[in-house]
Protein backbone atom coordinates (compact mmCIF):
# COMPACT_ATOMS: atom_id res chain seq x y z
CA UNK A 1 0.00 0.00 0.00
CA UNK A 2 2.88 2.29 0.64
CA UNK A 3 3.80 2.48 -3.19
CA UNK A 4 1.23 4.73 -3.59
CA UNK A 5 2.85 8.80 -3.31
CA UNK A 6 -0.17 9.98 -0.94
CA UNK A 7 0.07 6.66 1.62
CA UNK A 8 3.76 7.25 1.55
CA UNK A 9 3.39 10.69 2.59
CA UNK A 10 0.73 9.53 5.14
CA UNK A 11 2.83 7.08 6.93
CA UNK A 12 5.99 9.23 7.33
CA UNK A 13 3.73 11.78 8.65
CA UNK A 14 2.37 9.33 11.33
CA UNK A 15 6.14 8.28 11.56
CA UNK A 16 7.20 12.03 12.70
CA UNK A 17 4.32 12.47 15.14
CA UNK A 18 5.02 8.96 16.66
CA UNK A 19 9.10 10.05 17.55
CA UNK A 20 7.94 13.48 18.03
CA UNK A 21 5.89 11.85 20.90
CA UNK A 22 8.67 9.71 21.80
CA UNK A 23 10.93 12.60 22.58
CA UNK A 24 8.57 14.09 24.94
CA UNK A 25 9.99 11.52 27.67
CA UNK A 26 14.00 12.34 26.78
CA UNK A 27 15.86 14.13 28.73
CA UNK A 28 17.88 17.53 26.83
CA UNK A 29 21.50 17.85 26.15
CA UNK A 30 23.31 21.19 26.21
CA UNK A 31 26.55 21.80 24.83
CA UNK A 32 28.47 25.18 25.01
CA UNK A 33 31.72 26.38 24.54
CA UNK A 34 33.68 27.91 27.47
CA UNK A 35 37.50 29.01 28.28
CA UNK A 36 38.00 25.71 29.43
CA UNK A 37 36.55 23.97 26.25
CA UNK A 38 33.46 22.44 25.50
CA UNK A 39 31.29 21.35 28.10
CA UNK A 40 28.30 18.89 27.30
CA UNK A 41 25.87 18.48 30.18
CA UNK A 42 22.67 16.03 30.84
CA UNK A 43 20.81 14.68 33.70
CA UNK A 44 19.90 10.77 33.51
CA UNK A 45 18.60 7.96 35.09
CA UNK A 46 21.45 5.68 35.10
CA UNK A 47 21.90 4.71 31.64
CA UNK A 48 24.62 7.44 30.23
CA UNK A 49 23.68 9.68 27.46
CA UNK A 50 27.57 11.28 26.75
CA UNK A 51 30.34 9.61 25.56
CA UNK A 52 33.61 10.14 23.97
CA UNK A 53 34.15 9.94 20.03
CA UNK A 54 37.53 10.86 19.40
CA UNK A 55 40.38 13.09 20.22
CA UNK A 56 38.14 15.96 19.94
CA UNK A 57 35.07 14.76 19.55
CA UNK A 58 31.64 14.24 21.93
CA UNK A 59 28.53 13.29 21.69
CA UNK A 60 25.43 13.58 23.41
CA UNK A 61 22.32 12.02 22.63
CA UNK A 62 18.78 11.46 23.44
CA UNK A 63 16.20 8.66 22.49
CA UNK A 64 16.27 5.23 22.64
CA UNK A 65 19.63 3.94 24.33
CA UNK A 66 19.97 0.69 21.94
CA UNK A 67 19.44 3.01 18.53
CA UNK A 68 22.20 5.82 20.41
CA UNK A 69 24.49 2.62 20.97
CA UNK A 70 24.43 1.75 17.29
CA UNK A 71 24.94 5.06 15.72
CA UNK A 72 27.42 5.48 18.54
CA UNK A 73 29.39 2.30 17.27
CA UNK A 74 29.63 3.53 13.57
CA UNK A 75 30.65 7.10 14.81
CA UNK A 76 33.75 5.23 16.68
CA UNK A 77 34.42 2.72 13.95
CA UNK A 78 34.57 5.33 10.76
CA UNK A 79 36.40 7.98 13.33
CA UNK A 80 39.11 5.71 14.05
CA UNK A 81 39.41 4.00 10.72
CA UNK A 82 39.24 7.29 9.10
CA UNK A 83 42.38 8.67 12.18
CA UNK A 84 44.39 5.35 11.60
CA UNK A 85 44.26 5.32 7.57
CA UNK A 86 44.26 9.41 7.28
CA UNK A 87 45.30 11.44 10.38
CA UNK A 88 43.25 12.45 13.34
CA UNK A 89 43.16 15.72 11.79
CA UNK A 90 41.05 14.54 9.27
CA UNK A 91 38.05 12.99 11.67
CA UNK A 92 36.34 16.07 11.56
CA UNK A 93 32.50 16.70 13.29
CA UNK A 94 31.32 17.68 10.00
CA UNK A 95 32.72 14.42 7.68
CA UNK A 96 31.55 12.09 10.38
CA UNK A 97 27.80 13.87 10.27
CA UNK A 98 27.49 14.77 6.63
CA UNK A 99 29.17 11.97 5.06
CA UNK A 100 28.54 9.16 7.75
CA UNK A 101 25.45 8.31 10.19
CA UNK A 102 23.32 11.78 8.82
CA UNK A 103 22.61 9.56 5.67
CA UNK A 104 22.14 6.23 7.85
CA UNK A 105 19.15 7.95 10.17
CA UNK A 106 17.73 9.81 6.99
CA UNK A 107 17.60 6.50 5.13
CA UNK A 108 16.14 4.44 8.43
CA UNK A 109 13.71 7.36 8.59
CA UNK A 110 12.17 7.13 5.07
CA UNK A 111 12.07 3.72 4.77
CA UNK A 112 8.72 2.64 6.31
CA UNK A 113 8.72 -1.05 6.61
CA UNK A 114 12.01 -0.77 9.03
CA UNK A 115 12.13 0.96 12.31
CA UNK A 116 13.70 4.66 12.58
CA UNK A 117 16.32 5.67 14.87
CA UNK A 118 14.80 7.43 18.05
CA UNK A 119 17.53 8.88 18.74
CA UNK A 120 19.06 12.67 18.46
CA UNK A 121 22.35 13.60 18.61
CA UNK A 122 24.46 16.76 19.49
CA UNK A 123 27.87 15.92 18.20
CA UNK A 124 30.41 18.49 19.65
CA UNK A 125 34.20 19.33 18.14
CA UNK A 126 37.09 21.30 19.72
CA UNK A 127 38.56 23.12 17.66
CA UNK A 128 42.50 23.16 17.47
CA UNK A 129 42.41 27.25 17.95
CA UNK A 130 39.58 29.27 20.30
CA UNK A 131 37.06 30.31 18.65
CA UNK A 132 36.95 27.52 16.49
CA UNK A 133 34.99 25.28 18.23
CA UNK A 134 31.59 23.52 16.63
CA UNK A 135 28.31 21.61 17.30
CA UNK A 136 26.46 19.70 15.12
CA UNK A 137 22.80 18.42 15.70
CA UNK A 138 20.77 15.54 13.97
CA UNK A 139 17.27 14.89 13.54
CA UNK A 140 15.73 11.96 14.21
CA UNK A 141 14.94 12.28 10.15
CA UNK A 142 18.64 13.01 9.21
CA UNK A 143 18.63 16.61 9.14
CA UNK A 144 21.77 18.29 10.56
CA UNK A 145 22.49 21.73 11.45
CA UNK A 146 26.04 23.32 12.35
CA UNK A 147 26.69 25.79 15.03
CA UNK A 148 29.34 27.74 16.90
CA UNK A 149 28.71 29.18 20.57
CA UNK A 150 26.74 26.38 21.92
CA UNK A 151 23.80 23.84 20.52
CA UNK A 152 20.72 21.38 22.60
CA UNK A 153 18.65 18.73 22.36
CA UNK A 154 15.30 18.44 23.54
CA UNK A 155 11.74 17.24 22.59
CA UNK A 156 10.35 19.78 19.95
CA UNK A 157 12.47 22.57 17.83
CA UNK A 158 10.08 25.18 20.25
CA UNK A 159 11.79 24.16 22.91
CA UNK A 160 15.34 23.58 21.79
CA UNK A 161 14.97 27.76 20.61
CA UNK A 162 13.87 28.60 24.26
CA UNK A 163 16.96 26.71 25.68
CA UNK A 164 19.38 28.23 23.09
CA UNK A 165 17.83 31.62 23.45
CA UNK A 166 18.27 31.44 27.47
CA UNK A 167 21.87 30.22 26.91
CA UNK A 168 22.54 32.88 24.70
CA UNK A 169 21.86 35.46 26.89
CA UNK A 170 24.02 34.05 29.92
CA UNK A 171 27.23 35.49 30.03
CA UNK A 172 29.82 31.92 29.91
CA UNK A 173 33.47 32.44 29.87
CA UNK A 174 34.28 30.31 33.20
CA UNK A 175 33.83 26.35 33.25
CA UNK A 176 31.33 27.42 36.17
CA UNK A 177 29.02 29.74 34.10
CA UNK A 178 29.28 26.70 31.86
CA UNK A 179 28.16 24.38 34.38
CA UNK A 180 25.36 26.51 35.66
CA UNK A 181 24.14 28.28 32.21
CA UNK A 182 23.75 24.56 30.99
CA UNK A 183 21.97 23.84 34.33
CA UNK A 184 19.31 25.78 34.11
CA UNK A 185 18.54 25.30 30.25
CA UNK A 186 17.95 22.03 30.83
CA UNK A 187 15.60 23.19 33.28
CA UNK A 188 13.83 25.37 30.60
CA UNK A 189 13.88 22.48 28.40
CA UNK A 190 12.89 19.61 30.84
CA UNK A 191 10.15 21.70 32.79
CA UNK A 192 8.75 22.65 29.05
CA UNK A 193 8.69 18.86 28.13
CA UNK A 194 6.54 17.57 31.50
CA UNK A 195 4.64 20.52 30.38
CA UNK A 196 3.69 19.31 26.65
CA UNK A 197 3.32 15.77 28.49
CA UNK A 198 0.32 17.22 29.97
CA UNK A 199 -1.28 19.25 27.34
CA UNK A 200 -3.43 17.93 24.69
CA UNK A 201 -1.16 17.25 21.27
CA UNK A 202 -3.49 20.50 19.84
CA UNK A 203 -1.43 23.05 21.91
CA UNK A 204 1.69 24.36 21.53
CA UNK A 205 4.55 22.13 22.78
CA UNK A 206 5.63 23.74 25.72
CA UNK A 207 6.62 26.53 24.92
CA UNK A 208 4.77 29.29 26.91
CA UNK A 209 6.28 26.76 29.86
CA UNK A 210 9.53 27.61 28.39
CA UNK A 211 8.82 30.78 28.37
CA UNK A 212 7.67 31.10 32.02
CA UNK A 213 10.76 29.37 33.28
CA UNK A 214 12.98 31.18 31.95
CA UNK A 215 11.73 34.39 33.72
CA UNK A 216 12.16 32.81 36.73
CA UNK A 217 15.65 31.75 38.66
CA UNK A 218 13.85 30.90 41.53
CA UNK A 219 11.67 27.97 39.83
CA UNK A 220 14.40 26.98 37.37
CA UNK A 221 16.44 26.63 40.69
CA UNK A 222 14.24 24.28 42.15
CA UNK A 223 13.19 22.21 39.60
CA UNK A 224 17.13 21.01 39.28
CA UNK A 225 17.08 20.47 42.98
CA UNK A 226 14.19 18.43 42.83
CA UNK A 227 14.62 16.51 39.54
CA UNK A 228 18.38 15.91 41.17
CA UNK A 229 16.48 13.36 43.68
CA UNK A 230 16.37 10.57 41.33
CA UNK A 231 18.11 12.11 38.41
CA UNK A 232 22.42 12.27 38.34
CA UNK A 233 23.57 15.12 36.60
CA UNK A 234 26.35 14.24 33.66
CA UNK A 235 28.37 16.45 32.78
CA UNK A 236 31.44 16.13 29.96
CA UNK A 237 34.32 18.48 29.21
CA UNK A 238 36.52 18.22 26.15
CA UNK A 239 38.96 19.54 27.76
CA UNK A 240 41.47 22.46 25.66
CA UNK A 241 43.79 22.57 28.33
CA UNK A 242 44.38 18.47 28.51
CA UNK A 243 48.35 17.35 27.74
CA UNK A 244 47.95 14.85 24.49
CA UNK A 245 45.78 13.71 21.87
CA UNK A 246 42.51 13.12 23.72
CA UNK A 247 40.39 16.11 24.96
CA UNK A 248 37.48 13.97 26.87
CA UNK A 249 37.07 13.91 30.40
CA UNK A 250 34.18 13.89 32.57
CA UNK A 251 33.66 16.45 35.29
CA UNK A 252 34.80 14.48 38.33
CA UNK A 253 32.06 14.67 41.48
CA UNK A 254 33.96 17.39 43.07
CA UNK A 255 34.68 19.42 40.32
CA UNK A 256 31.15 19.35 39.40
CA UNK A 257 29.89 19.98 42.98
CA UNK A 258 32.32 23.22 42.72
CA UNK A 259 30.63 24.35 39.93
CA UNK A 260 27.32 24.22 40.69
CA UNK A 261 25.05 27.07 41.66
CA UNK A 262 24.22 27.41 45.45
CA UNK A 263 22.93 24.57 47.31
CA UNK A 264 23.05 22.10 44.16
CA UNK A 265 26.70 21.00 44.35
CA UNK A 266 26.08 18.24 46.94
CA UNK A 267 28.09 14.87 46.13
CA UNK A 268 26.71 13.34 42.80
CA UNK A 269 28.13 10.38 41.23
CA UNK B 1 33.15 -7.54 15.01
CA UNK B 2 33.04 -3.69 16.07
CA UNK B 3 31.24 -4.51 19.29
CA UNK B 4 33.89 -6.46 20.68
CA UNK B 5 36.02 -3.04 20.48
CA UNK B 6 38.79 -5.08 18.73
CA UNK B 7 40.33 -2.15 16.41
CA UNK B 8 43.03 -4.17 14.84
CA UNK B 9 40.08 -6.73 14.05
CA UNK B 10 38.19 -4.66 12.38
CA UNK B 11 40.84 -2.92 9.89
CA UNK B 12 41.31 -6.69 9.17
CA UNK B 13 38.00 -6.72 8.20
CA UNK B 14 38.60 -3.43 5.77
CA UNK B 15 41.30 -5.44 4.07
CA UNK B 16 44.45 -4.15 6.10
CA UNK B 17 47.42 -6.32 6.26
CA UNK B 18 50.98 -5.46 8.58
CA UNK B 19 54.23 -5.90 7.63
CA UNK B 20 55.82 -6.55 3.76
CA UNK B 21 55.59 -10.09 2.20
CA UNK B 22 58.61 -12.20 2.85
CA UNK B 23 60.46 -11.75 -0.25
CA UNK B 24 59.79 -8.01 -1.05
CA UNK B 25 62.59 -6.42 0.52
CA UNK B 26 64.88 -9.42 1.28
CA UNK B 27 67.95 -7.98 -0.64
CA UNK B 28 67.51 -3.99 0.58
CA UNK B 29 69.82 -2.05 2.98
CA UNK B 30 66.90 -1.59 5.74
CA UNK B 31 66.59 1.24 8.40
CA UNK B 32 67.22 0.15 11.62
CA UNK B 33 67.33 1.61 15.34
CA UNK B 34 69.26 1.06 17.71
CA UNK B 35 69.41 1.25 22.32
CA UNK B 36 66.43 1.65 24.47
CA UNK B 37 66.07 0.68 27.86
CA UNK B 38 63.42 0.53 30.84
CA UNK B 39 64.27 -0.13 34.19
CA UNK B 40 62.04 1.18 37.40
CA UNK B 41 62.88 3.93 39.70
CA UNK B 42 61.54 5.42 42.87
CA UNK B 43 58.12 7.01 41.20
CA UNK B 44 57.45 4.66 38.13
CA UNK B 45 59.31 3.17 35.24
CA UNK B 46 61.95 5.29 33.69
CA UNK B 47 61.93 4.49 29.28
CA UNK B 48 64.72 5.81 26.98
CA UNK B 49 66.43 5.32 23.46
CA UNK B 50 68.82 6.84 21.46
CA UNK B 51 67.98 8.35 18.62
CA UNK B 52 70.03 6.93 15.90
CA UNK B 53 68.50 5.40 12.69
CA UNK B 54 71.19 3.10 10.65
CA UNK B 55 70.78 1.36 6.96
CA UNK B 56 74.01 -0.75 7.52
CA UNK B 57 76.71 1.58 7.73
CA UNK B 58 74.90 4.62 6.91
CA UNK B 59 73.84 6.97 9.40
CA UNK B 60 70.06 7.97 8.05
CA UNK B 61 68.73 9.72 10.83
CA UNK B 62 69.54 11.14 14.26
CA UNK B 63 66.98 12.45 15.44
CA UNK B 64 64.50 9.45 16.03
CA UNK B 65 62.30 9.24 18.61
CA UNK B 66 62.19 5.58 19.08
CA UNK B 67 60.41 6.01 22.59
CA UNK B 68 56.12 6.11 21.73
CA UNK B 69 53.54 7.14 24.32
CA UNK B 70 50.88 5.00 23.08
CA UNK B 71 48.03 6.23 25.88
CA UNK B 72 48.06 8.28 29.48
CA UNK B 73 49.98 5.36 31.35
CA UNK B 74 51.88 3.34 28.46
CA UNK B 75 55.41 3.51 26.53
CA UNK B 76 56.44 1.45 23.63
CA UNK B 77 60.10 1.57 23.01
CA UNK B 78 61.23 0.25 19.70
CA UNK B 79 64.46 -1.28 17.91
CA UNK B 80 64.27 -2.46 14.84
CA UNK B 81 62.71 -1.39 11.55
CA UNK B 82 60.66 1.52 12.09
CA UNK B 83 58.60 1.51 9.52
CA UNK B 84 57.07 -1.32 11.12
CA UNK B 85 57.56 -0.30 14.75
CA UNK B 86 56.00 2.84 14.29
CA UNK B 87 52.99 1.27 12.09
CA UNK B 88 52.68 -1.55 15.37
CA UNK B 89 52.61 2.06 17.62
CA UNK B 90 49.92 3.42 15.26
CA UNK B 91 47.60 0.29 15.46
CA UNK B 92 48.19 -0.02 19.50
CA UNK B 93 47.36 3.57 19.87
CA UNK B 94 43.97 3.68 17.63
CA UNK B 95 43.40 0.19 19.40
CA UNK B 96 43.70 1.44 22.92
CA UNK B 97 41.67 4.44 22.64
CA UNK B 98 38.78 2.61 20.58
CA UNK B 99 38.60 -0.13 23.16
CA UNK B 100 38.31 2.59 26.18
CA UNK B 101 35.78 4.64 23.75
CA UNK B 102 33.53 1.63 23.03
CA UNK B 103 33.51 0.01 26.17
CA UNK B 104 33.85 2.76 28.20
CA UNK B 105 36.74 1.14 30.40
CA UNK B 106 40.32 1.15 29.79
CA UNK B 107 41.88 -2.18 28.25
CA UNK B 108 43.62 -4.14 31.17
CA UNK B 109 47.59 -3.66 31.08
CA UNK B 110 47.86 -7.83 30.22
CA UNK B 111 44.95 -6.93 27.15
CA UNK B 112 48.08 -3.87 26.37
CA UNK B 113 50.49 -6.56 26.21
CA UNK B 114 48.65 -8.90 24.37
CA UNK B 115 47.31 -6.70 21.80
CA UNK B 116 51.34 -5.69 20.98
CA UNK B 117 52.34 -9.75 21.05
CA UNK B 118 49.50 -10.44 18.47
CA UNK B 119 51.29 -7.60 16.45
CA UNK B 120 54.48 -9.44 16.72
CA UNK B 121 53.13 -12.64 15.87
CA UNK B 122 51.18 -11.35 12.92
CA UNK B 123 54.82 -9.99 11.41
CA UNK B 124 56.94 -13.11 11.91
CA UNK B 125 57.39 -13.54 8.57
CA UNK B 126 58.33 -9.80 7.49
CA UNK B 127 60.49 -10.54 10.66
CA UNK B 128 61.93 -13.73 9.59
CA UNK B 129 63.05 -12.49 6.45
CA UNK B 130 64.25 -9.20 8.02
CA UNK B 131 61.95 -6.68 5.85
CA UNK B 132 60.01 -6.30 9.61
CA UNK B 133 62.14 -7.13 12.50
CA UNK B 134 61.05 -5.28 15.95
CA UNK B 135 62.00 -5.96 19.16
CA UNK B 136 60.31 -3.62 21.36
CA UNK B 137 59.77 -2.75 24.91
CA UNK B 138 56.69 -1.92 26.53
CA UNK B 139 56.32 -0.49 30.04
CA UNK B 140 53.53 1.33 31.90
CA UNK B 141 52.23 2.39 34.79
CA UNK B 142 48.98 -0.32 35.84
CA UNK B 143 46.53 1.48 37.73
CA UNK B 144 44.30 -1.57 38.33
CA UNK B 145 47.12 -3.16 40.43
CA UNK B 146 49.17 0.46 41.46
CA UNK B 147 52.46 -0.85 40.07
CA UNK B 148 54.61 -0.05 37.21
CA UNK B 149 55.44 -2.43 34.96
CA UNK B 150 57.78 -3.52 32.39
CA UNK B 151 57.86 -5.89 29.83
CA UNK B 152 60.29 -6.95 26.36
CA UNK B 153 59.67 -8.99 23.52
CA UNK B 154 61.46 -11.15 20.99
CA UNK B 155 60.88 -10.97 17.03
CA UNK B 156 58.42 -13.72 17.24
CA UNK B 157 55.82 -11.97 19.42
CA UNK B 158 56.99 -13.77 22.89
CA UNK B 159 56.44 -11.69 26.00
CA UNK B 160 59.21 -11.57 29.28
CA UNK B 161 58.22 -9.44 32.18
CA UNK B 162 61.74 -7.01 33.14
CA UNK B 163 61.20 -7.05 36.79
CA UNK B 164 63.71 -4.57 37.69
CA UNK B 165 64.79 -4.06 33.81
CA UNK B 166 64.50 -4.55 29.99
CA UNK B 167 67.20 -3.76 27.61
CA UNK B 168 67.19 -4.34 23.10
CA UNK B 169 68.47 -3.25 20.09
CA UNK B 170 72.33 -3.77 19.27
CA UNK B 171 73.73 -1.49 21.81
CA UNK B 172 71.76 -3.96 24.15
CA UNK B 173 74.48 -6.03 25.55
CA UNK B 174 76.59 -3.53 26.36
CA UNK B 175 74.43 -1.64 28.62
CA UNK B 176 73.15 -4.97 30.29
CA UNK B 177 75.78 -5.74 31.82
CA UNK B 178 76.36 -2.49 33.85
CA UNK B 179 72.64 -2.32 34.67
CA UNK B 180 73.01 -5.78 36.38
CA UNK B 181 76.20 -4.05 38.14
CA UNK B 182 74.31 -1.18 39.16
CA UNK B 183 71.54 -2.22 40.06
CA UNK B 184 73.11 -5.43 42.61
CA UNK B 185 76.44 -3.60 43.77
CA UNK B 186 75.71 0.26 43.29
CA UNK B 187 74.90 3.01 46.12
CA UNK B 188 71.03 1.94 45.46
CA UNK B 189 69.02 -0.24 43.56
CA UNK B 190 67.54 1.32 40.32
CA UNK B 191 64.01 0.97 41.87
CA UNK B 192 65.29 3.47 44.81
CA UNK B 193 66.68 5.85 42.92
CA UNK B 194 65.06 9.27 42.40
CA UNK B 195 63.86 10.85 38.55
CA UNK B 196 66.99 13.05 38.71
CA UNK B 197 69.51 9.97 39.92
CA UNK B 198 67.49 7.64 37.44
CA UNK B 199 68.10 10.03 34.70
CA UNK B 200 72.08 10.81 35.19
CA UNK B 201 72.26 7.02 34.84
CA UNK B 202 70.59 6.61 31.61
CA UNK B 203 72.30 9.51 30.00
CA UNK B 204 75.88 7.27 31.09
CA UNK B 205 74.27 4.33 30.29
CA UNK B 206 73.24 5.49 26.59
CA UNK B 207 76.63 7.08 26.36
CA UNK B 208 78.49 3.87 27.78
CA UNK B 209 76.34 2.37 24.81
CA UNK B 210 77.25 4.76 21.86
CA UNK B 211 80.81 4.47 22.71
CA UNK B 212 80.75 0.41 21.66
CA UNK B 213 77.67 0.37 19.04
CA UNK B 214 78.58 2.75 16.02
CA UNK B 215 74.29 1.95 15.28
CA UNK B 216 73.87 3.97 18.52
CA UNK B 217 73.56 7.55 18.89
CA UNK B 218 75.26 9.25 21.69
CA UNK B 219 74.70 12.73 22.83
CA UNK B 220 75.96 15.47 20.64
CA UNK B 221 76.24 19.18 22.45
CA UNK B 222 77.41 20.62 19.47
CA UNK B 223 73.43 19.66 17.80
CA UNK B 224 71.86 20.12 21.31
CA UNK B 225 70.74 15.90 20.32
CA UNK B 226 70.29 14.12 23.64
CA UNK B 227 68.18 10.65 24.13
CA UNK B 228 64.59 10.61 24.75
CA UNK B 229 63.59 10.01 28.04
CA UNK B 230 60.11 9.51 29.69
CA UNK B 231 58.84 8.64 33.30
CA UNK B 232 55.41 6.75 33.36
CA UNK B 233 53.84 7.32 36.86
CA UNK B 234 50.85 7.08 38.35
CA UNK B 235 49.93 10.77 37.01
CA UNK B 236 50.73 9.55 33.62
CA UNK B 237 53.84 10.35 30.61
CA UNK B 238 56.11 12.59 30.87
CA UNK B 239 59.25 13.52 28.66
CA UNK B 240 62.64 15.35 30.26
CA UNK B 241 63.17 18.45 28.57
CA UNK B 242 66.15 18.85 26.78
CA UNK B 243 67.52 21.57 28.93
CA UNK B 244 67.26 19.41 31.87
CA UNK B 245 69.28 16.71 30.44
CA UNK B 246 71.55 19.44 28.91
CA UNK B 247 72.73 20.21 32.44
CA UNK B 248 72.54 16.92 33.97
CA UNK B 249 74.83 15.49 31.35
CA UNK B 250 76.89 18.46 32.07
CA UNK B 251 77.35 18.12 35.67
CA UNK B 252 77.34 14.25 35.34
CA UNK B 253 78.11 12.80 32.71
CA UNK B 254 80.67 14.67 30.54
CA UNK B 255 83.59 14.45 32.56
CA UNK B 256 86.82 13.34 30.10
CA UNK B 257 84.89 12.68 27.37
Amino acid sequence: MYEEPYRWIEAIGNRRQYLDDQFRQGSPVIGIACDAGILLMTMSKGTPKLYEIYDRLALGGMGHPADLEKLRFNLLEMAHVEGFNRSPSDVTGTRMVKYGIAPVIKQAFEEVFRAPFIVKILLAELGQKAGKDRFLTINFDGTFEEKTQCAVLAASAAIEQEMTAYLQQQPVVSLEQAVTAAVYSWAIGDRAQRQAREESRDQPKGQDAAVRLANDPDLLHEHVRQCMNDMTIECALLDRHMPGASKYRMLEPDELGRSLPNDLGRPTT
Amino acid sequence: MGMQGDFYQLLKEQGYVLGLSGEAGAHQQLTTATTILAFKYLDGVLVAGDRRATAGNLVMYDRTDKVLEIDRHSVMAIAGVPATAYEMARILEHSFKYYRRTQLQELSFEGKLRALSKLLKENVPAALAGTGTVAPIFAGYDLEHDAAKIYFYDILGAEFEGVEYAVSGSGSPTIRGILHYVNTWGEQPLSEMPEEQATVQTLRLLTSAAEFDSATGGVNRDANLYPVVKFITASGVKTMPDPQLRSLFELNVSRGL
